[in-house]
């Protein structure tokens, strides 16, 4: 409005300038927005409804009551703590080095997907970004339960399960990293001659570096929950004892379960941070 | 035969823009030679296609009798050891050091391990001390390159050109990412190490002042053609004329 205001104040024609169509946008638009939001909450709401109030056997969950004290069983007991050490470090290990698996062959494989600097052109690029719609669409249950089938119980599944798994997300945002890194450097570097393993090296290395890093922290975080779970299928670590636990109705010693893989995940969110700092 | 010669040079951008419509220039001896000309007249792509940096289209580059337009990628490797690029932008790599963004100046020669080890030779890194002590940076030789000012980064940008012991130095608008005073230090300092090194001195500039003030000739751009090529004392008004005329108001 102000402009059009200005424009008549200071004698522009304000027709002619605006001409025909009118610079805001028309009444029934923004009503139509407020109608689409509406019935879109309508249908979540109706649709809520179906999932809590119809499907929930309100009979078998009781009343608060019953379900705090249901809560309550799974209240850890301290005592069983100890037992469950030697497991939590495997899983913490599972973690650890199926991240590292990952890095080391998520490396190539964004090489490869990063547009700017694949080798052999449409082919290598495709095959990098094939693989790494592989890996992230597969859940890690499924690579743990694939790699149990190949290579027996035992964390050593598991740890590739997540080597696997972590491929994608490591490839994906390094490839996108090194698609985003200023040109310049690498045009320097290749203009004195070097071989594309030095402009690899000195080019492009050095501004992806703390974007993986970062990335590669990230994953960690995330494969300690995962590798938690793993147990459950055979792939080694804590799942296990938890799935055992919670099958014989022991659900305190299933809460200790729980508590102490807060305390691994708290423990790598600190091992996170200090490598975080400590590199970057 | 002269150092550096280009015949018919010609580069049609995929865009359809074309940059070069046909370029013939000799380079000799240790002069320093500014290719003048306005934005887009293609002073940039002419020193790009010297080291196919940007791919010519068309016609010929002599360095030293290497026929440097038709050689493979491996080929091309060796011959750009021997050719040294300082560019407007400095494109220092941020996160290394002064002193190893010197010592990539020599990444053509050293071998893949010592470039994946950042081992470089004894001599080199000595070498480079030596350089930066020349173009005045030696005591910023462990601070990273992102920590340095523009005159100082261009500084840097030099110094990795030198380390490569090239024949001949190429120059794209080194001066106008920096204010007047600081390039006009730049420049000397550039000018003085070709001479120094006794090699010959391709430098793109936009600026009449910095192109007579600094060249012993000047190679006048215009819509990719050479309108003027000549020892900068003859430079009078006509060859300004010819490169700086808007044409349609003419």
């Amino acid at each position: 409005m102000s402009e059009i205001e200005a424009a008549d104040a200071s004698g522009i024609d304000g027709a002619g300038l605006i001409g025909d169509a009118n610079p805001l946008r028309p009444r029934n638009t923004i009503l139509k927005r407020y109608c689409l939001i509406a019935g879109f909450a309508t249908v979540v709401l109706v649709l809520t409804a179906h999932v809590f109030a119809f499907q929930t056997d309100w009979a078998r969950t009781g009343g608060l009551g019953q379900m705090l004290k249901t809560a309550a069983w799974f209240l850890p007991n301290l005592g069983y703590f100890p037992s469950i050490l030697l497991a939590l470090f495997e899983t913490f290990l599972i973690a650890l080095f199926g991240t590292l698996i990952g890095m080391v062959i998520a490396i190539p494989v964004a090489v490869l997907a990063a547009r700017n600097v694949t080798p052999a052109g449409l082919a290598s690029y495709w095959a990098g970004r094939v693989t790494i719609v592989l890996s992230r669409s597969v859940h890690e249950l499924i690579f743990a339960l694939i790699f149990v089938s190949a290579l027996g119980l035992g964390p050593l599944p598991g740890m590739l399960a997540l080597a696997v798994r972590s491929v994608g997300f490591l490839a994906k945002t390094t490839a996108e990293a090194i698609e985003n890194i200023d040109i310049g450097p690498v045009e320097a570097i290749e203009a004195t001659g070097a071989r594309r393993m030095a402009v690899l090296l000195f080019a492009v290395l050095p501004q992806v570096f703390p974007i993986f890093v970062g990335n590669v922290i990230f994953q960690f975080d995330i494969n300690i929950r995962r590798a938690a779970i793993l147990g459950m299928v055979g792939g080694g670590g804590i799942g296990l004892i938890f799935a055992e636990q919670i099958m014989s109705l022991a659900y305190d010693r299933a809460g200790t379960v729980v508590l102490g893989v807060v305390a691994m995940v708290l423990l790598g969110e600190y091992i996170s941070i200090r490598i975080r700092s400590w590199l970057l | 035969m002269a150092l550096l010669e280009i015949v018919g040079l010609k580069k049609t951008y995929p865009t359809g823009e074309t940059a070069l419509r046909g370029i013939d220039l000799a380079v000799d001896g240790a002069e320093v030679i500014a290719v003048l000309g306005l934005s887009g007249s293609g002073k940039s792509t002419l020193l790009r296609c010297i080291n196919r940096l940007v791919e010519p289209s068309e016609g010929l580059v002599v360095l030293d009798g290497v026929r440097v337009s038709e050689l493979d990628r491996h080929g091309l490797q060796r011959a750009r050891r021997h050719m040294g690029m300082i560019f407007q932008e400095y494109n220092l790599v941020d996160r290394l050091t002064v002193l190893e963004n010197v010592l990539s100046g020599c990444l053509g020669v050293a071998s893949t391990w010592r470039a994946v080890t950042r081992a470089f030779r004894k001599d080199d890194i000595e070498r480079a001390m030596e350089l930066c002590s020349r173009v005045g940076i030696l005591d910023q030789i462990r601070k990273r390159a992102d920590q340095l000012s523009g005159g100082q980064r261009q500084r840097v940008g030099i110094a990795r050109a030198l380390m490569q012991q090239p024949k001949i130095l190429l120059v794209d608008e080194p001066t106008s990412s920096l204010d007047p005073k600081i390039g006009a230090g730049v420049m000397e300092l550039m000018c003085a190490v070709a001479d120094e090194h006794h090699v010959p001195m391709l430098v793109s500039v936009h600026d009449l002042d910095v192109a007579t003030g600094y060249s012993k000739r000047i190679v006048g751009l215009r819509e990719g053609r050479i309108v003027f090529d000549a020892e900068t004392r003859e430079v009078d008004r006509s060859v300004l004329h010819s490169i700086y005329t808007d044409q349609d108001a003419a």
